[in-house]
């Protein structure tokens, strides 16, 4: 799954390749090293990210002088300051924060909007799936980038007052819209081919509700799919708000890891760790995503033909 | 008969100055960058007195912060530092500035007033021709003249319309001569000719070319438009029949071609420099105080060519618009001047360099006080104030910066934001890029922003700026203050230098009162050269007047050449 | 006859999705907050000239018709290659200047990384499935997952700085056409194309790698091993051959990534193609270059998936059976 690109179209998705140790053959995979540390990574930024006001950190936007452009391991400030002198652990723990909620609520967003419209095209077909499958085809032919770009360009920067509650919500929304068809496809997909099994036919045999093997039979079975996408997709988003950042578009008002980049790059002869801190945030947070996503994607044995 | 020196040389450098137009404005500086007086020498560069005689050929590449992608129709543009330095490359202005506060005629041969400075004579050089071919003549000059103003059928003057609204008429006297008419004495009119470069004499096929005017470029100056492709770069060449020589009456200018960048990031122009695919560019102290830092030691160690002066210096501001809460209230302005604390943010942004500004008006200028009275960095009076504020009005004190989104200029406003903040205020960030900046500006479409602007030319150039918004749209902070119009045109009609210092002295006094714009430093401007390219400064005006040491408005590059 | 069927169908799609997306992106700018005219004419005086100014762009722009109306007008000038102007404070400044200056840098661009993506990508997936479990494999694959983490606006940055100005060994920014200096126009494209095509070479060489451990294992390459036919002619010839196609596919999908993935390495490199001037227009609120823009990227990449796609259906009988039977 291309990550660092941005928003790979569905069909690079299902064709991306195994993990790592794929060579295991053994159907009952663990997760191994790098996915207990996946875990580890994503559990730890996650709660950290989620604690940060209650613990004991600087504040994120207060300058200390005497920490100006320095690196990591200065007394009282592990891992140094940016060019502002403000504290970078407690920028890059606010930064995940801020990245971790743009991306999460997009892609949940995404997945919930998608996922129904998905679930429910893939099981009914017809006209519905026809009228949904042209639409995803049509957001997904605006390069994702691109289309996130105009829609924070102009929601959220035309008008003089543009808070930073708004200026998030445009861009999560800006991305849940990018995310919708992708994950919307594959769980389209993915319920076409259960709903023709035989424990489904079964089903409405025996008189079940559509919105019982929907939700009972179906979705089950499809979620797998949705997850190991949905993970990719947060790795993707995260990457996107950095590229929005970057090009002047982004968050302004909180750190965030795009931002941290974004205003580093100017230092980066001066203090690399400006830029190195936050990269190296996304790096791995990504790693662990894509490695879980694929993770998920050969323990439920998601075929590519289904994506 | 006075000829050409308009005013009379100074005491000092840094005299008077003139300012443009326009349009300002570059923008940025931010709110708090400022100073601490540890700045360096200006002016004059020893590498260039070691590299012998000036040697012919060669293209320069140079990369400018911005692209002008408003063009060059100049009566229509909005030029800001960039726009400015391309267009004193391909045009000429009639006067430029000398080196101790003057104005000299360019190209212009003489710019005479009357005795009560109301009419002005100005005689152009014969034999001038533009890059079409066609001559210098009266009839152009006028024309352009009058399209400066807003008088010329088919081009419309917003904004200097208004700078030459004292105007009242334009006449050619002979094939040589322009007489402009003023409605009052105007005794710095020459400083206008220039304005800030942004006047150049444009030839009569481009003032009249209805759709191309801002892309098919037709001066007298040393260069002429070779190709423009927007974002890249623009190219022009040498104009090989140039008027202007050089002392030893050898043609210039010396270079073949002048090859102008736009790069907005200013680490990529570093890079650039650093990586041999530069010839030089320029950088102010208000955003590049790190790089010009990091500059000076590669001057040092004679890797780079180093050109910067603090000399006719502009100031960075953060405009306060006037016209809405909360800085309609003078108690919210006061608040926001002591709040800021410059000593430490200058130290912090810019370890040190350049020099805290105490108002528009740079030492060694006309109008600079050594104690003009403005305060900051008080924030326990800053937080009374604030309450106070808050009690009396009602309203939270609440207010958005408006910032280009260069990461410079955000960790600056945003370190002014934490001073703020922590005065009680309440500060949001917005980011928008320059040239829609300066919109929002002519609007009053803000609440905040950073800026800057007025470089030290003759204080009267002023007025544009600050005279009464409700006849005035480029007032941007949108004040009406009768003490300031009343000073302002005191001084724009009087021509005694001591009782013209006095007024502007006296506004100085005024605009530190009422804190319409906060104060950061006064900039350096620098243009770091590749080590074997030479000639930024130095070069004499034609009646061998001292050389204009000041960069904040380019630069001439005639006398510019490389080393082979 | 199926095939002329299937080819049929897929092009009244292609028209649907070219109709859906040129509507969305000629209605972008309805959805600008505010009067538009406003924000494409931000003068606030209400001067004679300046309203009647405003008049004749909401005339021009047909903001005052109804929907329809001013989709097919603005069909008809993109049609005709018309796409509007820049606001300007002077003269006129086509947008479909702009873009016939843009579009080949950035099309330059983005071939240089695919192709640069596939030179890599396919000789490292080829030799990784053959020495599959090998550490060779598991260090390519490794590699390849790292690449795959790393933001592409991060290595653009390492790059330009570290191999560019600390290391010196090429251009770190700006773009010289292929016309005026063949060389130093390689050099200047090597180190965007490589930020651009990073990902990709993961993409590609984990795509490929995968395809082709399933496909070693399949009847007809044990038979050609059996036969005797050499491992090398084995893997070139057979085993690459049914992969190439897949390969084929994601990158024609990957068009979209890579078109997002230049407008931010454009800006990093100072390149002047159609991604510096998206982010221009964006900073300058300039939504009708916006539009254009936006359209014309979309399109195109409808238009090479679509071509992908007939290639597909039309040289890989099995995928046009398999579709038949659907």
């Amino acid at each position: 799954m291309p990550v660092g690109s941005v928003m790979a179209p569905p069909a690079a998705a299902g064709h991306a390749a195994q993990p790592l140790d794929e060579i295991d053959p053994s159907p009952t995979r663990r997760l191994g090293i790098i996915g207990w540390f996946s875990l580890t990574w994503l559990g730890g930024i996650s709660l950290l990210a989620l604690l940060a006001p209650a613990l004991p950190l600087k504040d994120p936007d207060r300058s200390y002088l005497e920490i100006v452009r320095t690196g990591p391991l200065q007394p009282g400030h592990i891992l140094g300051g940016d060019g502002n002198g403000r504290d970078m652990l407690a920028r890059v723990v606010f930064g995940a924060r801020t990245s971790l909620t743009i991306a999460v609520v997009a892609v949940l967003a995404g997945l919930v909007v998608g996922g129904l419209l998905g679930l429910v095209a893939g099981y009914y077909r017809g006209r519905f799936d026809a009228v949904l499958t042209t639409l995803f085809n049509v957001l997904l032919s605006i390069p994702a980038l691109v289309l996130a770009l105009s829609l924070v360009a102009v929601f959220a920067s035309a008008d003089q007052d543009v808070s930073n509650g708004r200026k998030m919500s445009v861009i999560i929304a800006a991305l849940a819209i990018v995310t919708v068809p992708i994950l919307g496809r594959i769980t389209r997909a993915s319920a076409l081919s259960w709903s023709e099994r035989e424990f489904v036919k079964a089903a409405q045999v025996l008189g079940a509700s559509h919105r019982r093997i929907m939700f009972r039979e179906v979705l089950p079975n499809v979620a797998p799919a949705m997850m190991s996408i949905a993970l990719l997709g947060i790795a993707v988003a995260i990457v996107a708000e950095g590229s929005l950042a970057l090009l002047g578009v982004g968050v302004t008002e909180v750190p965030s890891w795009g931002n941290m980049i974004a205003l580093g790059r100017s230092d980066l002869a001066r203090n690399g760790w400006a830029v190195g801190i936050p990269s190296t945030a996304i790096f791995l947070t990504v790693l662990a995503l894509n490695y879980l996503g694929d993770v998920v994607r050969a323990r439920f044995d998601v075929r590519e033909g289904v994506l | 008969m006075r000829r050409t020196r308009i005013y009379p040389a100074r005491g000092h450098t840094g005299g008077r100055r003139v300012i443009g137009l326009v349009v300002l404005g570059l923008l940025a500086s931010a709110c708090v960058t400022v100073s601490s007086g540890s700045t360096q020498p200006s002016g004059g560069d020893d590498d260039d007195a070691d590299a012998g005689a000036p040697q012919r050929g060669g293209t320069l590449t140079y990369a400018l912060e911005a692209e002008t992608t408003n063009g060059w129709c100049l009566p229509e543009g909005q030029l800001a530092i960039s726009g400015i330095q391309v267009a004193r490359t391909i045009y000429d202005t009639l006067t430029v500035p000398t080196g101790d506060g003057g104005f000299v005629p360019f190209l212009a041969e003489a710019v005479t007033p009357n005795d009560d400075y109301t009419r002005w004579d100005i005689r152009l050089r014969s034999g001038v021709e533009f890059h079409d071919g066609s001559p210098l003549t009266a009839e152009v000059v006028k024309n352009n003249l009058d399209a400066y103003r807003g008088q010329y059928p088919g081009r419309s003057s917003l904004l200097l319309a208004f700078v030459f609204g004292d105007v009242a008429t334009t006449e050619v006297v002979d094939p040589l001569t322009v007489r402009v008419t003023t409605t009052r004495p105007w005794s710095s009119f020459p400083a206008f000719l220039f304005s800030s470069g942004r006047v150049g004499i444009m030839a009569q096929a481009q003032l009249d070319d209805a759709e191309g005017c801002a892309r098919n470029l037709i001066g007298t100056g040393p260069f002429r438009l070779d190709e423009w492709r927007v974002n890249d770069h623009l190219t022009a060449v040498r104009n090989e029949d140039y008027w202007r020589t050089d002392a030893a009456g050898q043609p210039l200018p010396y270079l073949d071609a002048v090859e102008f960048r736009p790069m907005p990031e200013q680490q990529q122009r570093v890079n650039a420099l650093k990586s041999g695919l530069l010839d030089g560019f320029h950088i102010s102290s208000n955003t590049g105080a790190l790089t010009i830092d990091e500059m000076r030691a590669l001057d040092e160690a004679e890797q780079v060519n180093l050109a910067e002066s603090d000399d006719f210096a502009e100031v960075g501001l953060l405009m306060l618009n006037t016209t809405q809460p909360p800085f309609d209230n003078p108690l919210a302005r006061e608040a926001v001047a002591l709040a800021a604390e410059r000593e430490l943010a200058l130290e912090i942004l810019a370890k040190g360099i350049g020099t805290l500004a105490n108002g528009p008006f740079a030492p060694g200028s006309v109008g600079y006080l050594e104690d003009s009275g403005y305060r900051s960095s008080d924030p326990a009076r800053a937080r009374e104030l604030v309450e106070q504020y808050e009690a009396e009005t009602g309203l939270p004190f609440e207010f958005q910066i408006t910032s280009d989104p260069t990461p410079e200029l955000l960790q600056q406003v945003q370190l002014s934001k934490e001073f703020f903040e922590d005065a009680g205020m309440k500060v949001t960030i917005t980011t928008l890029e320059q040239s829609a900046l300066i919109q929002k500006a002519i609007e009053k479409g803000y609440q905040a922003i950073t800026f800057r602007n007025y470089p030290a030319l003759d204080p009267d150039t002023n007025y544009v700026w600050w005279y009464d918004a409700a006849r005035n749209p480029v007032n941007f902070m949108g004040f009406s203050d009768p003490e300031v119009s009343a000073l302002l045109d005191q001084g724009r009609t009087t021509a005694d230098p001591a009782e013209r210092a006095r007024i502007y002295e006296e506004l100085n006094r005024e605009l530190a009162r009422e804190h319409y714009m906060l104060w950061t430093s006064w900039t350096i401007w620098a243009v770091p050269l590749d080590d074997r390219v030479h000639g930024v400064v130095g070069a004499r005006p034609p009646d061998g007047s001292p050389d204009y040491t000041g960069l904040a408005l380019g630069h001439d590059m005639a006398h510019m050449w490389k080393e082979r | 006859m199926t095939l002329t069927r299937e080819l049929g169908k897929r092009f009244l799609g292609l028209i649907l999705v070219l109709f859906l997306v040129t509507l969305f992106t000629a209605l972008l700018l309805s959805m600008v907050p505010g009067d538009p005219v406003d924000t494409l004419l931000p003068l606030s005086d209400s001067s004679p000239e300046v309203v009647a100014q405003k008049e004749a762009l909401r005339e021009e722009l047909n903001l005052d018709e109804p929907l329809p109306a001013r989709y097919a007008a603005w069909l008809g000038d993109f049609v005709r290659g018309d796409f509007g102007n820049y606001y300007r404070t002077s003269g006129a400044d086509p947008v479909g200047d702009r873009l016939a200056e843009a579009l080949p840098v950035s099309l330059q661009l983005m071939v240089y990384a695919q192709v640069l993506a596939l030179l890599i990508a396919v000789p490292l997936g080829v030799l990784s499935a053959y020495r599959a479990g090998t550490l060779f494999d598991k260090a390519a694959n490794t590699t390849a997952f790292a690449l795959l983490a790393v933001p592409n606006f991060v290595l653009g940055l390492g790059l330009a700085y570290y191999v560019g100005v600390v290391a010196g060994w090429l251009p770190p920014s700006g773009y010289v056409p292929f016309t005026d200096n063949p060389a130093e126009h390689i050099q200047r494209m090597i180190l965007p194309a490589v930020t651009l095509a990073a990902a990709q070479i993961a993409v590609y060489m984990r795509l490929l790698r995968s395809d082709m451990v399933q496909t070693l294992q399949e009847d007809f390459i044990q038979m050609a091993r059996s036969k005797g036919i050499s491992d090398q002619r084995v893997l070139w010839r057979h085993a690459l051959r049914p992969s190439s196609l897949t390969l084929l596919t994601v990158a024609g999908h990957n068009v979209g990534t890579l078109i997002g993935g230049a407008v931010i390495v454009e800006v990093l490199f100072s390149i002047p193609g159609l991604g510096t001037a998206i982010a221009q227009a964006i900073f300058e609120r300039q939504y009708v270059a916006l539009q254009t823009f936006v359209a014309v990227l979309a399109i195109l990449y409808v238009l090479v998936n679509f071509a992908v796609d007939v290639l597909y259906t039309v040289v890989d009988p099995r995928i046009r059976h398999a579709r038949a039977r659907n």
